[in-house]
């Protein structure tokens, strides 16, 4: 099973509020966390070991269908902070997922407000009339220890968004997972070709050279 | 000679625990506030209302143990509406202004099972 994972914690720039809010996520059962950056407009996601996924968030409808089909992302955050002025539509939602970008839910505004609670509800039962919940992720994007919840709790919260509860716990696991690979995935060539910085050659040819020549001689 | 045809019996069980049973534990961010029981009750309950309002606030919820230091709890709720009172139990922020987390620690339908945890299991 894939491992328990938050991708978004938002943290200003103290360096003892970010330890202890991730200190609290382990110790709640998350095993990977992603710390975003806010940068410019966009928002920079950074694994703990070294930057690989980038997602984007966005407010307007152009921006959704050009994110969805061109733009190099691999998770395309929901604002709820307030009521979506468009309606996902179906064909850009489908493009985005056969290329396999994930869609990210945030579920801290609803713990602050009542408000916020409904946005969030709502924009997120509109999006899964139009994506069935596939490629969905849920996360936190908690500024205080207090404002993490326990996996479980967040796939809980996925039943209540209207996914089923296979899809619902996915949201947390192995949809995650999925988002930081597909990132990863972007640095190489197809995903099978990766450049690495040591004096060894590509993965490429993976098979020890001296063991291609002997079956090579051996026919 | 051709063997008799087997027959076979299905045997469905249905779930027969009609109650779920949750261990919680209340987190505040600064320092514990005392709470009684009936605090405790009247939190969960309006934890229920907001959320859902007051048919599923009306629930048939009990508070089986309750410790006022540590601030946690044993609750009981009928099978159908574990869902409802788990979400409303993740999405409380604040309580009386000063800000709170529940932290669910085990959910099961027999009350066996909140005895150990059995993810922590030790086989020898």
């Amino acid at each position: 099973m894939a491992v328990f994972a938050d991708l978004d914690l938002r943290v200003g720039s103290d360096l003892k509020a970010l330890r202890g809010l991730v200190e609290n996520a382990a110790h709640l059962g998350y095993s990977v966390v992603a710390i975003n950056h806010v940068v410019e407009f966009k928002e920079k996601k950074q694994e703990i070991e070294k930057p690989v996924a980038v997602s984007e968030l966005f407010t307007t409808l152009p921006i959704v269908q050009v994110s969805c089909t061109h733009l190099d992302v691999d998770l395309v955050c929901i604002t709820v902070t307030e009521k979506l002025p468009f309606y996902f539509k179906r064909p850009p939602i489908n493009v985005a997922i056969d290329r396999g970008v994930g869609f990210e839910l945030v579920y801290s505004p609803a713990i602050k407000d009542s408000t916020m609670r409904r946005y969030t509800i709502s924009n997120a039962l509109n999006l899964m009339q139009v994506c069935k919940g596939k490629n969905i992720i849920i996360s936190s994007a908690a500024e205080r220890p207090l404002e993490i919840r326990g996996p479980y709790d967040v796939a809980n919260l996925g039943l209540l968004f209207g996914l089923s509860e296979n899809d619902a716990k996915a949201a947390v696991s192995t949809n995650c997972r999925a988002a930081i690979l597909h990132g990863e995935t972007r640095k190489t060539a197809f995903g099978i070709i990766a450049t690495v910085k040591k004096p060894r050659s590509s993965e490429g040819d993976s098979d020890p050279p001296p063991a291609c020549k002997k079956s090579k001689c051996e026919d | 000679m051709p063997a008799p045809a087997t027959t076979y019996e299905r045997v469905v069980y249905r779930n027969p625990s009609e109650h779920h049973y949750m261990k919680v534990c209340l987190e505040f961010q600064d320092g514990a506030i005392a709470l009684n029981a009936a605090q405790f009750k009247q939190l969960l309950v309006s934890a229920l209302k907001d959320l859902f309002g007051e048919v599923d606030a009306a629930l048939p919820l009990d508070i089986l143990t309750y410790e006022e230091k540590t601030l946690s709890a044993i609750l009981r709720i009928c099978s159908s509406g574990l869902v409802k009172l788990w979400s409303s139990l993740t999405l409380l922020g604040s309580y009386k202004g000063k800000k709170c987390a529940f932290r669910v620690i085990q959910v099961s339908p027999f009350l066996l099972a909140l005895s150990g945890n059995s993810r922590e299991l030790v086989l020898e």
